[in-house]
This record gives C-alpha cells, sequence and structure tokens, in this order.
C-alpha cells in the first residue's frame, strides 16, 4: 500500500517534468523554426520545406532584404519605436495618476469615477461609430496619433494599479501631508517610488501593447511611411495566404511578386527581433509583476 | 447635537462644489484619463443612433432615413452571415474558453510538482514568450507550419506517406487551427495566474495531507483544484460575459483577408468590419450595437452569478 503510494508521486512528478517539458518546447519551437529558415538559403528551402536546423547557412536574406527595402523597414522601425515610447509614457502617467485619485478614500466621487470607467468595459458603441467620430471629427486619418491616443488609457491597467496605491500605508502620505505637500507631490514623491514593481509591470503590458499593434494602422492609414513596423509585416503576409488559397487565378498572381520563403521568416524575426533582446531581462519582473498582482486581487 | 448655527456650515460642506475645490488637485489628476475615456468611448455613443437609419453621407447621421429596426431584420435573414457568423464567434469562443480552463490549469498544478528551481525558470520563460508577440507574427508561424509546399504539417503527413494538403483552400481545418493558436498564445500566460493563487493556498493542509497518507494525486483533486475554484469561476464568468466577443487581431492576424477561409473562420468582430464596405455603415453598426447589448446582458448575468457564488465577490 505504502510503496504503491510512493510509486504513484514518482509517476506523478515524471509526468509533471515531461508534460511542462512538451509543452515548453511547442512554445519555442515555433520560433526556432522561424530563425532557422531566416538563416538559410532559399534554394534549400523551396527544395526541402522548413526545418528546424539552418540549411546551407546563409545571410543572404538579411542583406537581400536590407539592401532592398533596408529604408522602409528602418522607417517603420522609427514609427513602431516612436509609437511605444510616446505611447508608453502618456498611457502611464495618465493611467497612474487616475489610479492614485481613486486610491484615495477620502475622495468623495470616486466611485462615480470608478463607474465611468468601468462602464466602458461592458458597454461600447462598436467599431463603426468609434471608426466614423475618430475619422471625421477628430481627423485621424493617416496620423501617428491614431496609433497612440486611443489606447493612452487602459481601464484594467488603472484598476490593476489603484490595487497597488492602495496597499500603501497611509501613514506615509499623512506625514507628506503634515509637511505641506498636496496630493500631487504625494503621488510623485511617494506613491510613485514605492510601486516600482506595478509600474514595471503595467508599462510592460502598455508597450507590448503599443509595440505589437497593427489593427490601429490596419483602420486609420493608408500612408506607406507611417506603417508601424507589424503592419509592414502584415501586409507582407496577408496576400500570401490569399494567393495560397489557390482562388486568385494564376495570372493574378503573377503580377503579385510572392515574397520567398525566407524573406518572410526574415521579417518575422526582425519584427520580434527587440522583443527576443529584451524578453531575458524583462520577464522575472513580468511574471513578478502580474503574480503580486494577482494575489492581491 | 451640533449647535444650530453650525448646521449650514455642515451642509454647504458637503456641497459638489465645495468637494470639487478641497480635492482639486486629485480631481484634476483623473482630468486626462478621463477626457481620452469620454473622446474615444463616450462620444462614439451618439453614432449608435446610425444602427436605426438607412446613413448616406450626405444627409449625415441625423439627417438620414430612420428605418426602425430592418438593419436589425437584415442581420437575421436568410441572405445575410448573421447566424453563421454568430455561430463561428460562440464556437471558437467556447472552445477556448474550455481549453483556456483545462490547460493552463494543468500546467500550473503540474509546474507546482517540479522541485527543479532551474528547469521550473526556463521551461517557464518557454511558455511565456507567445504571450509577447503579435497576431500577425503568430501568423507567419502558422503559415510556417501549413503553408502547402515548405510547411512543417505537410512534411510530417509525408513521413507516413500520406498525401500533403492544402491548408489554406481547406476551410474545414481551420476552426481548430484558431483555436489551438489561442490557446498556445494564452496558456503561459494565465497559468501564472493560477500560480499565484495557488501560492496563496495554506501549506499546513497538504502537511496534514501528507500526515494522513494522501499521495500527490489525491492532493491535487482533494486540495488544489478545489481550492482553485473561486479563481476559475470568476475568470470564467468574465470569458462568457464576451462570449459575443471574437479576437480580430486573431483572425486577420492569422488568415487575413483569405477569402476562401471566411466562412468557417468569420466572426462578429470581422464581420463587422467587412461589411463596413460592402454594406454600409449603418447595417454594420447595427451589428455592433446587437454584440455590445447581448454582451452587457451576460456580463450583468455573470456578474450577478459571480457574486452568489463568491460570497459578494463580483467582477466589478
Amino acid at each position: 500500500m505504502h510503496r504503491n503510494g510512493w510509486l504513484n508521486d514518482r509517476f506523478v512528478t515524471g509526468f509533471a517534468y515531461l508534460f511542462i517539458a512538451l509543452f515548453a518546447m511547442m512554445c519555442l519551437y515555433p520560433l526556432l523554426l522561424t530563425v532557422s529558415v531566416s538563416f538559410s538559403s532559399e534554394q534549400a528551402i523551396t527544395k526541402n520545406g522548413y526545418s528546424i536546423i539552418p540549411q546551407e547557412f546563409s545571410l543572404d536574406t538579411y542583406r537581400y532584404i536590407f539592401a532592398n527595402s533596408g529604408g522602409r523597414i528602418l522607417r517603420s522601425y522609427g514609427v513602431t519605436i516612436f509609437v511605444t515610447i510616446a505611447g508608453t509614457l502618456g498611457a502611464l502617467l495618465l493611467t497612474s495618476m487616475v489610479a492614485y485619485a481613486l486610491s484615495i478614500k477620502k475622495l468623495r466621487y470616486r466611485n462615480i469615477i470608478a463607474f465611468i470607467c468601468n462602464f466602458t468595459i461592458i458597454f461600447s458603441a462598436g467599431l463603426i461609430p468609434w471608426y466614423i467620430v475618430n475619422v471625421n471629427y477628430y481627423g485621424l486619418k493617416n496620423s501617428v496619433l491614431a496609433l497612440i491616443v486611443p489606447s493612452l488609457f487602459n481601464v484594467w491597467n488603472m484598476f490593476l494599479l489603484r490595487t497597488y496605491f492602495a496597499h500603501i500605508s497611509p501613514s506615509l502620505y499623512e506625514a507628506a501631508e503634515v509637511d505641506g505637500a498636496n496630493h500631487f507631490t504625494i503621488y510623485w514623491k511617494v506613491a510613485l517610488p514605492l510601486s516600482k514593481t506595478a509600474l514595471l509591470t503595467v508599462g510592460l503590458m502598455y508597450a507590448l501593447q503599443y509595440w505589437n499593434d497593427w489593427w490601429h494602422a490596419l483602420i486609420f492609414i493608408n500612408d506607406r511611411d507611417l506603417f508601424p513596423l507589424q503592419y509592414f509585416l502584415y501586409n507582407i503576409l496577408s496576400n500570401v495566404n490569399a494567393i495560397s488559397s489557390g482562388r486568385i487565378p494564376s495570372g493574378a498572381s503573377g503580377s503579385i511578386t510572392l515574397p520567398a520563403e525566407t524573406v518572410k521568416m526574415a521579417v518575422t524575426i526582425i519584427t520580434i527581433g527587440p522583443i527576443l533582446f529584451l524578453y531575458p531581462f524583462v520577464q522575472k519582473y513580468f511574471v513578478q509583476g502580474i503574480m503580486t498582482g494577482a494575489v492581491k486581487e | 447635537m451640533i449647535a444650530s448655527s453650525e448646521m449650514p456650515e455642515t451642509k454647504k460642506s458637503q456641497g459638489f462644489l465645495y468637494e470639487m475645490n478641497k480635492h482639486k488637485i486629485l480631481y484634476l489628476m483623473c482630468a486626462p484619463g478621463l477626457i481620452v475615456l469620454i473622446l474615444f468611448c463616450y462620444v462614439p455613443f451618439a453614432g449608435v443612433w446610425m444602427a436605426f437609419t438607412d446613413f448616406n453621407v450626405v444627409d449625415g447621421i441625423f439627417g438620414s432615413k430612420f428605418v426602425w429596426f430592418d438593419n436589425f431584420k437584415y442581420f437575421f435573414s436568410k441572405n445575410s452571415m448573421g447566424w453563421r457568423v454568430t455561430y463561428n464567434t460562440l464556437v471558437i469562443n467556447f472552445w477556448g474558453i474550455i481549453l483556456g480552463i483545462i490547460v493552463p490549469i494543468t500546467i500550473a498544478v503540474l509546474l507546482n510538482e517540479i522541485r527543479g528551481k532551474a528547469f521550473k525558470k526556463l521551461t517557464q520563460s518557454m511558455m511565456f514568450f507567445p504571450y509577447f508577440i503579435s497576431w500577425v507574427v503568430v501568423g507567419a508561424i502558422i503559415y510556417g507550419i501549413f503553408s502547402s509546399d515548405v510547411g512543417v504539417a505537410n512534411g510530417i503527413l509525408g513521413w507516413f506517406g500520406m498525401e500533403p494538403i492544402r491548408w489554406y483552400s481547406e476551410p474545414k481545418y481551420w476552426k481548430e487551427i484558431i483555436i489551438l493558436a489561442n490557446v498556445w498564445k494564452w496558456s503561459g500566460y494565465s497559468s501564472i495566474i493560477y500560480l499565484a493563487a495557488m501560492s496563496n493556498f495554506d501549506g499546513s493542509l497538504y502537511e496534514a495531507a501528507k500526515v494522513d497518507g494522501a499521495n500527490k494525486l489525491q492532493q491535487i483533486f482533494r486540495l488544489t483544484i478545489p481550492m482553485l475554484k473561486p479563481t476559475v469561476i470568476v475568470l470564467t464568468l468574465l470569458s462568457v460575459g464576451r462570449i459575443f466577443y471574437g479576437d480580430f487581431g486573431m483572425i486577420y492576424g492569422i488568415v487575413g483577408n483569405n477569402p476562401v477561409l471566411g466562412d468557417e473562420v468569420t466572426i462578429i468582430d470581422t464581420y463587422v468590419y467587412q461589411s463596413m464596405r460592402t454594406l454600409g455603415f449603418s447595417y454594420s453598426t447595427a451589428i455592433g450595437l446587437l454584440q455590445s447589448v447581448m454582451g452587457l446582458i451576460l456580463i450583468t448575468l455573470a456578474n450577478g452569478v459571480a457574486k452568489k457564488v463568491n460570497d459578494g465577490e463580483g467582477l466589478f
């Protein structure tokens, strides 16, 4: 009986290692595949198909991309970097100010303000009225602001930050108040420095949202000079799978040159490059931030 | 109790203007955020009027002919895609919710059983990776797996001596592909939320269970999973409340505007976007409104249920 139980536990642990290892591999495999194809020679890929080990290792694809559309890619990089930095900083400022104000219990109308925020989660006007207001009244068509302003305030992130601020000891605020500080000073000098993990987590969420956004570009941007990186990639890919569906007559697809297999994967790698680079550094804090945030809720 | 002469004073101190003045800095700090909400969430509500009109640019939103519920009627009529896209949205979301519970909980429970720190750290960061990439990149990866000539899937079929499949012209596989891609992208992230909940569990319960001779499987099924129930319920109700909303980025990022796969993967959100061009603003607004109203009803119900099962703790 006892021995049986011991065997059983060993089995559970073994299964845990196996399952987790397999799932983790499944998550990483596509990335390795993409990297490998981007470093392979085009002929080898067309002949043998994709594989996880680079075939006839070559940097030709990257050379080709930067020689032919390097200017475009760098331009898109510029747009994405600008949007990400400006958006994240702006969003953090706006979100944390509201979060701080709502964490002060003395504020009498804070429930009304919280309701105004919450209601936008549960009910929205829908895409078309939103689009018309943005284009006809705010003039956001083909404007870089269209990529930044509409996402400046995320209600979920605001409530996450408010939970953090609410856990700061009120005596710290009182001490500052006695010293004659007003609420903005307390927010800036006490609350923000004490919430670094939370700000980092929420900041990363905003940064990721801005870096990965292409939907706003799809809707608002026609001007190629304003294409963010992800939308640049989307444009390369979207025609490809329409053509590979076989419905588009061969005559028509003849006029559209299909980007080579390795080129598609190399552009993908260029798009996620900075994320790959930053990932090992930020991942730890991110997990920490989400864990504490989830526990506190 | 207080001298009568002070009464008006106290009354005044509770007035709107007094409160505004007293905490003006705090209210001013709320202003920029609220302005963004008003501009991008509340102002568009005026445009909902279009759902009941036959909008044309010349007469404008409020000048166009009022047609009552005609736009809504068309959505449910035979020659519209209405039922089809509603069905697609529900099926994709339903399986997304089911697998979105099972897979992350399995991961979290099993990760909890693993003692090797390095192994745990490494695998966790691998599983977290999909969360960081955009749907467009997921689309590129899926292309790498399913493209007919060079894709990995057909390579594997080839090993087993099977005929290659032209995936991108076979609509019937794509609901499954999208559902799995969704699980793949979110599981690592969601499992962190469950791990966080688990790290709060009382360790002495497990000690007691061990003393009573419970093995690991029994601990998992009698302790861990029952204690996870409140978290699971809240997260599930939240997604049930949003079951009529699909992920536009997911569908467009993976299949783009591929006309062949449309019947199987068009969801309400992408249908609204497509009908904007072909069927006009009024019709698309009507569908969007229908979706919002259904969402409002469902999320209110879900909130009520959450409050019942969780001792008054709702979603909001």
